[in-house]
């Protein structure tokens, strides 16, 4: 009791933190928490972008594309001029180079994976690309278009292996472009990616609508008479390619003939109307009346959509339209991309891709290029009844120009107008079902006349060098 | 509470060993000269005085004060090193201010009671220094020129906005009625004060620095709201994260177009443009990769504020990235050092998070800024980037969080009877 008298009057300050003071510390916690993870994304951002930033800045070299066999297509560790001459003509403005006058390449896009740098290893080594492709295909290819301008592109239907894309004319890099002025129109971009009119080529989309809406039996017991122009319901005439006219015709004839009166009164005719084509096209990739379209991109090159203008079934511009002329534009690559899913009968297309592996600066490969499926663009049996129709016209048509291969293909004369100049355009697409050159193709001459090499001859020479690459 | 707290030896030579370790690196990578001499003469001398002064001072070492030596003494070291060694007296000297204004706001402000009997006179500093930029920049600017010196006087009003923004209990209970409604003078004048700093940071074309006050009024609210309750709610927490992402977007929705460019612009597109420095500062940092590429071997110097906006980069680029993160860490350590000894009073708990958001805000505007994670501003990193302003409020700012680590309580007759126990638990 003394010593309880002794104590204080004074009630003792009570020191611990009281609860809610406690409170700064968890939103202090909180905030440096918040801090520390952006901080941890900063660096994952700076460690993984870095390669960019060295490219885009211009302080690194750059390293070496191969291609399947290992030649160069590309060297950024010395001058090209010291390749034989000749070495890059032939894929110039597709593998592109650093200089930065073309944009849309396989170098261009692939700058970081290409640059001589790594973050933690910092500038030293050589950075390489692994392409898929095969050089002599694609020489052998560039060398059959001669003297005329245009594209071939072609790659595995099985896997997506882009084995060859060559446009004429083209870059050579090696030269560089002191003269750039006085080069060809179209040298330093490859028309591959570029839509352009795709002829009677298109009427493979068309069967494929006709066949995804119809049925494949009620397709083919299908028949229209051509007498060398036809009349639509708006009195517009559609004339085909063959004055006398074709007669009476099956599709697969009509097919054959590419007969234009045929599919112009397919398209017209109440059984298929031009909402089921049209959904068929949008499925396929196409950009119908401006709608949105499916992008496509190879490696990181953009490959422009293919796009029509369909409004009424009645009207010429729009049978027009679904046989490939008109306001309809297609990439050689995307009718490329159809055929690999004609060609392996599934409807569904294999994505296409050019770069396999890529070796970093500190010399460590990554496997980049693996076969990716794009959804179903049309059924299984379109595809197989497609298939068909497309290898009875090789078979009936091209045994004299492709004795050798089992293919399937389907030619395409596009009326083309550039600047009031008009001409026309020789197209062919196809797939080759051998099991030693499972190839879908798409080759486009341009401006030819009947003295010029045809598609069918160019296609015999790919598939020729393709075999003996493999 | 440290129940074994370290001892001022021990930090003293932690931090010796620390910066001798950087010096000794300039020295082998730029050669012995006469500047790195007064280099390393500088920072050890400036820590040994220092850690003196803080052993007579105190008997026991306080975290703030150290890590601001620590950091203090690596900060010179980095400035003197841009481009080659130089020694950066300038920023050395007010470093040294800068520590002395965290002793002289320590001292200011370490009774919370006295502290916010003062809020009269914090309004009134905010005010001067309003009206100082209203009036004395010149054409819409943040700067006073005085022919020798340069003062940014909206840097000293983030230390007076964080002490108006902390606040006490009793203040709390102090209400008023009119109308019918009730309310707290001193949260009317708070949101009074960010109105006008909202407006005068639209007059400056300052808006890099809103965010900074607008966290620390955000803190402020969030404070005055759960003064008086037990348990936060988690549903008014979420409503509070709600409200701040509103304002967020509407903020960014309503820019100004010079802000919205710099929200959609591509730095690379435009590398000799309004890319510039960002492109410059990234490229920067990839040369460096881990471990930089030497102390005086960067190239970013050459580059507008390499020493101040983008300073960050320019650490990494010599010193290396793993390096310019463990400075940001070290810079954290200061407002984490409410988690080692929580603030025993709901003001200095107030300052404590205001001054954290200042030091974390800026930071994270400077560095992300400048790394084009979010859009570029001009503010600085505390204590790291060069600036006299920018050092002595930063400096004024640690002092409050050394308030908040060791203050000085006092009952109603206003015997002093918890400093001591908090001074050792320190």
């Amino acid at each position: 009791m003394k010593q309880q008298q002794n104590k204080p009057k004074t009630m003792p300050i009570d020191i611990r933190a009281p609860r809610s003071t406690l409170r700064a510390g968890r939103a202090v916690t909180l905030l440096i928490l918040c801090f520390l993870l952006g901080m941890g994304y900063l660096s994952y951002v700076l460690i993984t972008e870095s390669p960019m930033y060295m490219a885009k800045s211009g302080k690194t070299t750059y390293g070496v594309v191969y291609d399947r066999t290992g030649d160069v297509l590309f060297d950024g560790t010395k001058p090209l001029t010291d390749y034989p001459s000749g070495q890059f003509a032939d894929v110039g403005n597709f593998i592109g180079d650093t200089s930065g006058q073309m944009t849309n390449t396989l170098v261009a896009k692939n700058l970081t994976a290409l640059a001589n740098y790594s973050f933690t290893a910092g500038i030293h080594g050589t950075a390489s690309l692994q392409t898929t492709l095969s050089h002599s295909a694609n020489q052998a290819a560039y060398k059959a278009l001669g003297s005329k301008n245009g594209t071939i592109i072609a790659c595995n239907w099985k896997t997506g292996e882009l084995l060859v894309c060559v446009s004429k004319p083209c870059v050579d890099i090696a030269k560089g472009y002191a003269d750039i002025a006085s080069m060809p129109n179209g040298s330093l971009l490859c028309k591959a990616f570029y839509p352009m009119v795709p002829g009677s080529t298109q009427k493979v989309s068309t069967l494929i609508a006709a066949y995804e809406t119809l049925g494949v039996k009620t397709v083919n017991d299908i028949e229209y008479s051509c007498e060398g122009s036809w009349l639509n319901a708006n009195g517009q005439r559609i004339k085909c390619h063959r004055s006398e006219g074709h007669g009476h015709q099956t599709l697969a004839e009509a097919f054959a003939n590419s007969c234009n009166p045929f599919f112009a009164q397919l398209v017209q005719s109440e059984q298929l109307p031009l909402t089921s084509i049209i959904e068929v096209y949008q499925r396929m990739g196409y950009s119908v009346n401006k709608s949105a379209a499916e992008n496509y991109s190879l490696d990181g090159i953009s490959i422009a959509p293919a796009s029509t203008v369909l409004t009424d079934d009645t009207d010429f511009d729009t049978q027009w339209g679904c046989l490939g002329q008109g306001e309809t534009l297609v990439s050689p690559y995307q009718l490329m991309l159809w055929q690999t899913a004609v060609a392996n009968g599934t409807g569904t297309a294999i994505l296409p891709y050019a770069v396999e592996a890529c070796t970093s600066a500190e010399g460590k490969m990554v496997q980049v290029g693996k076969t990716t499926r794009t959804p179903q663009l049309f059924s299984v049996s379109a595809a197989k009844a497609v298939q068909e129709v497309m290898i009875a016209n090789a078979e009936n048509h091209y045994y004299v120009s492709l004795p050798d291969y089992n293919c399937g293909v389907k030619s395409g004369t596009a009326q083309v107008t550039d600047n009031g100049r008009e001409y026309e355009n020789s197209l062919l697409v196809g797939f080759c079902l051998d099991e030693t050159c499972p190839v879908a193709f798409c080759i486009l001459i341009e401006e030819r006349t009947s003295k010029d090499i045809s598609t069918a001859q160019v296609a015999k020479a790919l598939l020729n060098a393709l075999s003996a690459a493999e | 509470m440290n129940k074994r707290p370290v001892s001022h030896p021990i930090l003293m030579f932690l931090i010796l060993i620390a910066h001798s370790a950087m010096l000794l690196l300039v020295i082998l990578t730029l050669g012995f000269s006469a500047e790195a001499v007064k280099l390393t003469c500088a920072v050890l001398a400036a820590d040994f005085v220092g850690s003196m002064i803080l052993s007579l001072v105190h008997r026991q070492a306080c975290t703030v004060d150290m890590v601001l030596l620590l950091v203090l003494g690596m900060s010179t070291i980095y400035q003197s090193c841009f481009g080659g060694v130089h020694f950066a007296a300038k920023h050395y000297i007010f470093g040294i201010l800068a520590f002395i204004a965290c002793q002289l706001s320590y001292l200011l402000v370490r009774n919370p009671i006295r502290a916010e009997k003062m809020k009269p006179f914090w309004y009134g500093a905010f005010f001067v220094l309003v009206g100082a930029i209203f009036f004395l920049t010149g054409e819409r600017g943040i700067w006073i020129d005085l022919g020798f010196i340069t003062i940014q006087p909206s840097e000293f009003v983030k230390p007076v906005f964080v002490l108006i923004c902390a606040s006490s209990i009793s203040t709390q209970l102090r209400k008023k009625t009119f109308l019918g409604i009730h309310y707290v003078p001193d949260n009317l004048a708070m949101l009074g004060c960010t109105a006008v700093i909202v407006v005068l940071q639209w007059w400056c074309r300052d808006l890099g620095s809103l965010p900074t006050f607008l966290a620390v009024a955000g803190f402020g609210i969030v404070f005055r709201f759960f003064y008086l309750r037990e348990k936060m709610s988690l549903r008014f927490v979420i409503f509070l994260c709600a409200c701040a992402c509103v304002v967020c977007v509407v903020a960014l929705k309503f820019a100004p177009d010079y802000v919205q460019d710099r929200l959609h612009s591509d730095i690379w597109a435009d590398m000799e443009g309004h890319g510039y420095q960002q492109c410059h500062a990234l490229t920067a940092i990839a040369e460096g990769g881990w471990f930089g590429k030497g102390a005086g071997g960067g190239l970013l110097h050459r580059v507008f504020a390499s020493d101040t906006d983008i300073v960050f980069s320019s650490i990494c680029e010599e010193w290396g990235l793993f390096s310019g993160i463990l400075t940001v860490v070290l810079v954290l350590f200061l407002p984490a050092s409410v988690l080692t000894v929580p603030p025993r009073s709901y003001y200095h708990a107030g300052l404590a998070a205001g001054v954290a958001s200042v030091f974390v805000v800026q930071m994270a505007l400077n560095i992300f800024g400048s790394c084009n994670i979010i859009p570029f501003t001009g503010v600085t990193i505390p204590f790291i980037s060069q600036g006299g302003s920018s050092m002595l409020s930063s400096g004024i700012l640690a002092g409050f969080l050394k308030a908040a680590q060791a203050p000085v309580l006092t009952t109603k007759d206003g015997r002093k009877k918890a400093a001591e126990r908090g001074k050792q638990s320190a």
